[in-house]
């Protein structure tokens, strides 16, 4: 196993860090968040970039690279939904342009002589208010509708920039058949993955800004970063960091190469993720003392983005209840 | 990134594979077991010598050092190849680790073939004499004395932890020959016989057993050493610490990897608890895997970031430790049981991580405190990876 990036990744990941640097820097968040700034000209940005057409299974480290760079910049888009939920249910019919978010749970799909009526109610869907089309997985397959088909009503939530909607539907009439070909399990694969390496992200900038305020911050005439105690929790802050950010690209390169242990990669890069976003949040929090405790400091951007992450898709725990059953499983 | 081998690192582990299949040592032939970790079996010298002569003892070195000049990436195949069946190339590990790579590193053509081949070949062991007791985690500090003597340098000091001492036939053994100057300046290394006359050396048994003797005591009372036995320069041992403890860094988290394999092929999960703590195993054996297997290919690109290797370190040991309590844990009352034996008996290795479910556990305490205690790892984490402040 050779897990390092090669030449050409380490230059995509150079490009898209200074990208999102200059185009998603936190105070454009901030603009967002406190001043109902529009984000579609951001959104704009990527699909002019082609970030949006990142969504071939080849092409999971490369997306993964970006993802984790937009968890670090807490993006305002609908790129994670976009690309790592809608695009995986629609192989192949994506358009760059539009965004989209998938339903994974909630919604029936009952045939009549006309063709479907999906019913029923998908909460806290991630950008479902947004997004321009929807997947919907059903048992009779997958159907994928426009956002004007349905009702959704955005719901607030502790992450200030992120978009959850609870879509009703309303018998809604699809006249195509549902595709029956999408291997759900694996779209399914692909965005604990992306979701995994965006809480990656996040953490990565909760340790930067706690570095950067230990280094600065003086108590008792020193930088309190001189102190062993906060250096120990900065050092298991970063080991934390890099075990779940080698557990999330792992998980994108097995998709990358289709690799029999996506299953178990998966729901390692959300365990993993989890966990590390509990021991981020907690020092990085505590490292920054009461400045930390403010709506005014960027801190709470990441942090809010990391814990977020762990309430979907499965927590840390249910994750490590399949790893424990899916590797008896492969040992036996 | 990709998850298999170029064609060459794989042709190079068939050919290992096609070698283990053909010369490994018959269990009937392996029965005599090893006292420490310096007493090295009859079987297991000859065993060692055929590696040695086929060039797979340390693949990386050039032929004559019982190698093949093997690249980083082969060598790490070759020690996955050992410890997926759980197979000591040496039973003197800190002999052909440490003493020898130092020997080859910093010795004369002479001192190569006077101690580090003989090591090699397994015709005489070696132990490590480092730490002191004022000396352990403030190495530097050590004030084991040798005061130069025309042709000789006498000694006189104590080393303590020096495993595997008593059954050693040399110590690598750091010294002061300048205490005047500042404490990382004045140390040199002396290659010491251990049948020299004022060699003292009592080994004590460790938490883990009674009749578990590897540490020793080694007391020097004038010593006489003669000068051509000084390793690398005069005053110029710190270089050579950092050089010993360099050379296994960037496979040492592999040891780690290994204690973690057997524990997850040992551990028996009973309650949701502990299925639970399995996965994090799991979890833990897959991520030390990776970020091994990153920091292997950066060395192979010649870009080694020795202070991110600390990482590993931490990760491993604690890893290690925590997944080892979990399965002492998971043993409920036949936890009590010492000694015990916990896994498949394999007759190529010393046992030592596969004894009863406590002894597991106590000893993975050799890996949070050797070589640098988890306090100092992390100090170098927040230091030299992570740049905050020395205090």
């Amino acid at each position: 196993m050779l897990f390092e990036f090669d030449s050409d990744q380490q230059l995509w990941q150079k490009t898209v860090r200074e990208v999102t640097a200059k185009e998603c820097p936190s105070t454009l968040v901030r603009t967002v968040v406190d001043n109902g700034a529009d984000p579609a000209p951001l959104w704009k940005t990527y699909v002019g970039l082609g970030w949006t057409e990142l969504v071939e299974s080849e092409a999971a480290v490369e997306l993964a690279i970006v993802l984790e760079e937009l968890g670090r910049a807490t993006d305002p888009t609908p790129f994670l939904a976009t690309t790592t939920q809608f695009a995986p249910l629609v192989a192949g019919r994506t358009q760059p342009d539009r965004a989209g978010a998938a339903v994974y749970e909630g919604v029936s799909a009952v045939r009549d002589a006309d063709g479907w009526l999906l019913r029923g109610t998908a909460h806290r869907v991630l950008d479902g208010d947004r997004a321009d089309d929807i997947a919907v997985v059903t048992e009779a397959g997958v159907f994928t509708v426009r956002a004007d088909q349905v009702s959704a009503r955005r719901t607030s939530a502790f992450d200030p920039v992120l978009h959850l909607a609870d879509i009703v539907f309303d018998d809604v009439r699809v006249e195509a058949d549902p595709d029956t070909d999408v291997d759900v399990e694996k779209a399914r694969h692909v965005a604990l993955a992306g979701l995994a390496v965006t809480m990656v992200g996040a953490c990565r900038r909760i340790l930067d800004l706690a570095l950067d305020h230990v280094r600065n911050r003086q108590q008792f005439g020193v930088p309190i970063g001189s102190f062993q105690a906060v250096k120990h929790r900065a050092a298991d802050m970063h080991v934390a960091v890099e075990r779940a950010r080698a557990l999330a690209y792992f998980a994108a390169l097995t998709i990358a190469e289709d690799d029999p242990r996506r299953r178990l990669a998966a729901s390692m890069a959300k365990a993993a993720a989890g966990e590390c976003q509990s021991t981020v949040f907690r020092s990085g929090l505590q490292l920054f003392g009461a400045m930390g405790f403010t709506w005014e400091n960027d801190l709470q951007f990441a942090l809010k983005r990391a814990r977020a992450g762990e309430h979907m898709l499965g927590s840390a725990a249910e994750h490590r209840a399949l790893i424990a059953e899916e590797y008896r499983a492969t040992l036996v | 990134m990709q998850l298999s081998f170029d064609s060459d690192v794989e042709e190079f582990r068939a050919e290992f594979v096609a070698f283990l299949d053909e010369h490994l040592p018959d269990p009937s032939e392996a029965t005599v077991r090893a006292r420490s970790s310096a007493d090295v079996p009859e079987w297991a010298r000859r065993w060692q010598r055929v590696q040695f002569d086929h060039g797979w003892l340390l693949p990386g070195n050039p032929p004559e050092f019982g190698g093949r000049n093997a690249t980083i990436l082969q060598q790490y195949v070759h020690l996955e190849e050992l410890s997926k069946r759980r197979i000591y190339h040496s039973f003197n590990p800190q002999g052909l680790g440490i003493i020898a790579a130092s020997l080859l590193s910093f010795g004369t053509d002479e001192q190569k073939q006077r101690w580090a081949v003989p090591i090699l070949r397994a015709e005489i062991t070696a132990a490590l004499g480092m730490s002191e007791p004022g000396a352990g985690s403030d190495l530097a500090s050590l004030r084991t004395r040798a005061v130069r003597d025309g042709d000789h340098f006498v000694v006189n000091g104590q080393k303590v932890w020096t495993s595997g001492a008593h059954d050693a036939d040399v110590l690598l053994t750091f010294v002061r020959t300048d205490p005047d100057a500042p404490k990382h300046k004045g140390i040199s290394v002396l290659l010491i016989p251990t049948d020299l006359p004022g060699v003292v050396r009592r080994p004590f048994p460790s938490v883990a057993d009674g009749d578990d003797r590897d540490f020793n005591e080694v007391f020097f009372t004038d010593v006489h050493v003669p000068t051509e036995n000084l390793i690398g320069e005069l005053n110029g041992g710190w270089s050579v610490a950092n050089g010993s403890l360099g050379h296994e860094r960037t496979l040492l988290w592999l040891s780690f990897a290994d204690r973690l394999q057997d524990l997850v092929e040992d551990f028996h999960p009973r309650t949701v608890l502990d299925r639970d703590r399995y996965a994090t195993l799991v979890m833990d054996h897959q991520a030390l895997k990776l970020l091994g297997s990153a920091a292997l290919v950066r060395e192979s690109r010649g870009a080694q970031d020795v202070p991110a290797l600390s990482v590993l370190k931490l990760l491993g040991s604690e890893a290690v430790q925590t997944a080892a309590e979990h399965a002492l844990d998971a043993a409920g009352p036949d936890g009590l049981v010492h000694p015990a034996t916990t896994s498949a008996y394999v007759p190529w290795n010393l046992d030592n991580f596969s004894s009863s479910w406590f002894e597991r556990f106590v000893r993975s305490f050799a890996g949070t405190i050797a070589g640098g205690t988890s306090e100092i790892q992390r100090n170098i984490i927040a230091e030299r990876v992570l740049g905050l402040p020395r205090g």
